[in-house]
């Protein structure tokens, strides 16, 4: 039995009449490489919040770790990371001095914390430029700043949203690499993506939700065959995704209603 | 194809759209609970500022009147020379309440450059300093119809000239000043000849004194170079229409049409450049002289050693921050400034009374103004996060660190200041008697000490984002300023009733006693709120995070 590295039930998020989250039961293997699809609007960053300490659940549990993160916050926090949506940097700081700031919070001493920055810095690309401040770096630079911080104390569950969004085809391949190296070493990777390919290609297990509700989880594999039927089938992921959360009857798009455009 | 293509719109159409946008983004963010009791801070500073507004309409009808019925023409320049310093002064020095809406972004439409031009103009109409001196110029027309309805053609055309140029220079000091401040060389060059320059104030009464018989002359040969300031030109083009001197007013109004046009040109240079899309924030430094300070970084000693990582480096941002931010740094250079203005002015004889000021009086005085001033930002500490918020929630840490980091910073700040400012009223009106001395450095510790847990319960509930190192487009969280306001007045009022009941008791020893009981138990009382300020930064964590993400 693998050691679980996620884990939550009936975790359930309302927002007055709208219930953005409704009684998932997620659960992700240690080092496992996850992905958490849906529309816009599932409730995907509402639990990656709520998993992380930036939300509070109106319901429900979340283990991390074999820790409940209710009770135990702080020692939670000290093994994860996180690329939150919009990144969350400090952006009147350079790269270095905030690797250094989140290096200090997460209580590594000062050395450590130099040394490990420089290297991300370096391994990211962001050396060069180390007298320039967040505010003035592209978005693809701040996006790697923020995995930069995100791994720097060297957690076991690393939370990306939309991690690629923005970086560049050279910059998001060593990042993939990167990615890959932490999962071989028993880190386990929660990631949200759009992009079903990328998914596709890091991820061993996906999990989707959609309008609150979980109505997916699994191996890849074993949602391929869920849709096809038989093990081993060329199903795609987009193929899958689009037919379990096409099967609630939302009208889809119709292109006709915008002839004017065409 | 797309059956209909977009038509150009007229920049009226354009503007009202704006217009319409900004009420929008107001009335929106009212509709929100928390932005309510925004609302009650809002309109309490309305009804203040209406009521400043108001009275002095009724000063310058009056003005108006008896200068015209009166035949003291000469005085209506200085009606003028009033309206014009505060419309160009008073948005420089309260740029952070305007209503926030970056401009700037209005250029993402297909706006032709003379519609981003009209609109930029009609912006500067909206600010308070411009909506003030309308009412103003209003009441002054009143004022003159009611005396002389002769003159009432010429003072509207003058009028209209006057608001014209008025508004075209305001916009184009403002857009200037930000350029001037959105680069670091250029806003020490500033701050320091600032400083320079309210120093220099010191030195007036001094050389009037010894040298005002010499440069009366020079004073008396420059002053009427003023008679060609825009203030002046209005008030003698209003002052020959009284006259029927028609020569004199045509010279005037010409005179006033110059100027607009003038700052017109300007203006339509310095919105030209923003059009194109001009950059004003900071540029990378070559990397070599960034490599040494990193190394620099690396061999020195850790100076925050005694504490722990995470108050040391929420103490480490801090400083960067402060030392980044133009506004903050500016509140932060002014108390001393102020304090060595004060402390020139009382030096000698008062100007009223004939009589030195005790330092025993003024030693108190200036220390609390030092207070006032510098606790003001601590009740919307989280101000210029933005998004970096998230950092503190998901950090391995209890948000006392923060509050500790933060709140660490301000004490040194405030430490440095206070010192500063001790030695320069040592040097300028000699210390006060030893019993007052510690009764007021008792007293700062009972007042900062004490108001810091209530501006970390402000900063948590009533946080509000401002735009890092921006002047304009910035306004305060409303409920923080009058927790701010209300907070400082018991503090202040407890001290003073404290800092007298010595001299009502005739126990020198009674204050400096009392406020050390205070100081003590606001300590204690810091230290104990901690971790129940935590827990209320938990609980408050969504509308902080929702707050300064937008």
């Amino acid at each position: 039995m693998p050691e679980i590295a996620i884990r939550t039930q009936k975790l359930t998020r309302r927002f007055g009449n709208l219930t953005a989250v409704d009684g998932i039961d997620l659960q992700v293997a240690a080092g496992q490489f996850f992905g958490f699809l849906g529309p816009n609007g599932a409730g995907k960053s509402t639990t990656i919040k709520m998993l992380t300490g930036l939300l509070a659940p109106t319901a429900g549990s979340m283990d991390l770790l074999g820790l409940d993160f209710a009770a135990h916050p702080v020692e939670v926090k000290r093994q994860i990371g996180v690329v939150p949506e919009g990144m969350g940097l400090l952006e009147r700081l350079t790269g270095s001095e905030y690797l250094q700031f989140v290096g200090r919070m997460y209580g590594l001493d000062r050395t450590t914390t130099q040394r490990r920055a420089n290297e991300l810095l370096d391994f990211m690309q962001l050396a060069d430029r180390p007298k320039t401040l967040i505010a003035d770096y592209s978005h693809g630079m701040q996006k790697k700043l923020a995995l930069a911080a995100a791994v720097i104390h060297g957690p076991r569950i690393l939370f990306l949203d939309e991690p690629f969004e923005g970086v560049d085809a050279l910059a998001a391949g060593a990042l993939k690499a990167l990615l890959g190296r932490m999962t071989e070493r028993g880190t386990t990777i929660f990631l949200t993506s759009h992009v079903l390919e990328i998914v596709e290609r890091l991820c061993s297990h996906v999990a989707i939700i959609h309008k609150g509700r979980l109505v997916a989880q699994g191996s890849l594999d074993e949602l391929r065959a869920g849709i096809s039927g038989e093990a081993g089938s060329k199903t795609t992921l987009e193929q899958v995704f689009l037919s379990i959360v096409g099967q609630d009857g939302t009208e889809r798009p119709r292109l006709e209603e915008l002839s004017w455009l065409m | 194809m797309a059956d209909v293509v977009p038509s150009p719109i007229g920049i009226l159409t354009q503007v009202r759209a704006v217009a319409g946008l900004r009420w929008r983004i107001l009335r929106n963010g009212l509709r929100k609970e928390a932005n309510r009791l925004d609302l009650l801070g809002l309109i309490l500073v309305g009804v203040f500022s209406g009521l400043f507004v108001l009275g002095l309409c009724v000063v310058f009808f009056a003005g108006a009147y008896a200068v015209l019925s009166e035949g003291r023409f000469g005085w209506f320049g200085l009606l003028f020379w009033g309206i014009f310093l505060f419309w160009q002064l008073f948005p420089i020095f309260a740029a952070g309440f305007g209503p926030s809406f970056e401009f700037r972004s209005m250029l993402r439409f297909p706006l032709n450059l003379t519609a981003f031009y009209v609109i930029g103009l009609a912006y500067g109409l909206a600010d308070f300093s411009a909506v003030a001196s309308v009412c103003w110029l209003t009441s002054m027309t009143l004022g003159v119809a009611a005396a002389r309805p002769a003159v009432l053609p010429a003072m509207l055309s003058v009028v209209a000239l006057f608001l014209l140029l008025n508004v075209t220079l305001e916009r184009l000091l403002g857009s200037w000043l930000e350029r001037l401040l959105s680069r670091r060389r250029t806003r020490e060059l500033f701050f320091a000849l600032f400083i320079l320059a309210m120093v220099s104030l010191n030195l007036i009464e001094p050389t009037m004194r010894h040298y005002g018989g010499l440069l009366r002359p020079l004073a008396q040969r420059v002053v009427p170079y003023f008679a060609w300031f825009p203030p002046s030109l209005a008030g003698r083009a209003i002052a020959a229409a009284a006259e029927a001197h028609f020569g004199w007013l045509a010279l005037g109004s010409a005179g006033l049409l110059l100027y607009a046009a003038v700052f017109s040109v300007l203006l339509w240079r310095r919105f030209a450049s923003q059009y194109r899309g001009e950059e004003l924030s900071e540029t990378a430094a070559p990397a070599p002289a960034a490599a040494r300070a990193l190394r620099q970084a690396e061999d020195s000693s850790d100076r925050l050693s005694a504490l722990s990582p995470q108050v040391a480096a929420v103490v480490r941002k801090e400083f960067r921050y402060l030392t980044r931010n133009s506004f903050s740094f500016f509140t932060l250079i002014m108390p001393p400034v102020m304090v060595l203005i004060f402390g020139t002015m009382f030096a000698g004889k008062h100007p009223t009374s004939e009589h030195s000021v005790s330092p025993e009086l003024l030693f108190p005085g200036i220390m609390a103004y030092l207070v006032l001033i510098l606790m003001g930002p601590a009740y919307n500490c989280f101000a210029f996060e933005g998004r970096g918020i998230q950092t503190y929630f998901m950090a391995p840490l209890r948000f006392r660190d923060v509050f500790l980091g933060k709140n660490l910073m301000l004490l040194a700040v405030l430490g440095v200041e206070t010192v500063l400012s001790l030695v320069m009223l040592a040097w300028l009106l000699g210390l006060p008697s030893l019993p007052v001395f510690l009764a007021t450095m008792a007293a700062i510790v009972f007042a900062v000490i004490g108001q810091l847990s209530i501006a970390n319960w402000s900063s948590v509930t009533f946080p509000r984002k401002l735009e890092f190192g921006q002047m304009r487009g910035q306004r305060q969280s409303g409920m923080a300023v009058l927790m701010a306001f209300a907070a400082q007045f018991v503090f202040g009022g407890v001290s003073a009733v404290v800092l007298f009941s010595g001299r009502w008791t005739g126990n020198r020893w009674l204050p400096a006693e009392a406020f050390s009981v205070l100081a003590v138990a606001a300590v204690g009382g810091y230290f104990a709120s901690l971790d129940a300020l935590s827990r209320v930064a938990e609980e408050k964590k969504e509308g902080l995070i929702e707050a300064l993400c937008r």
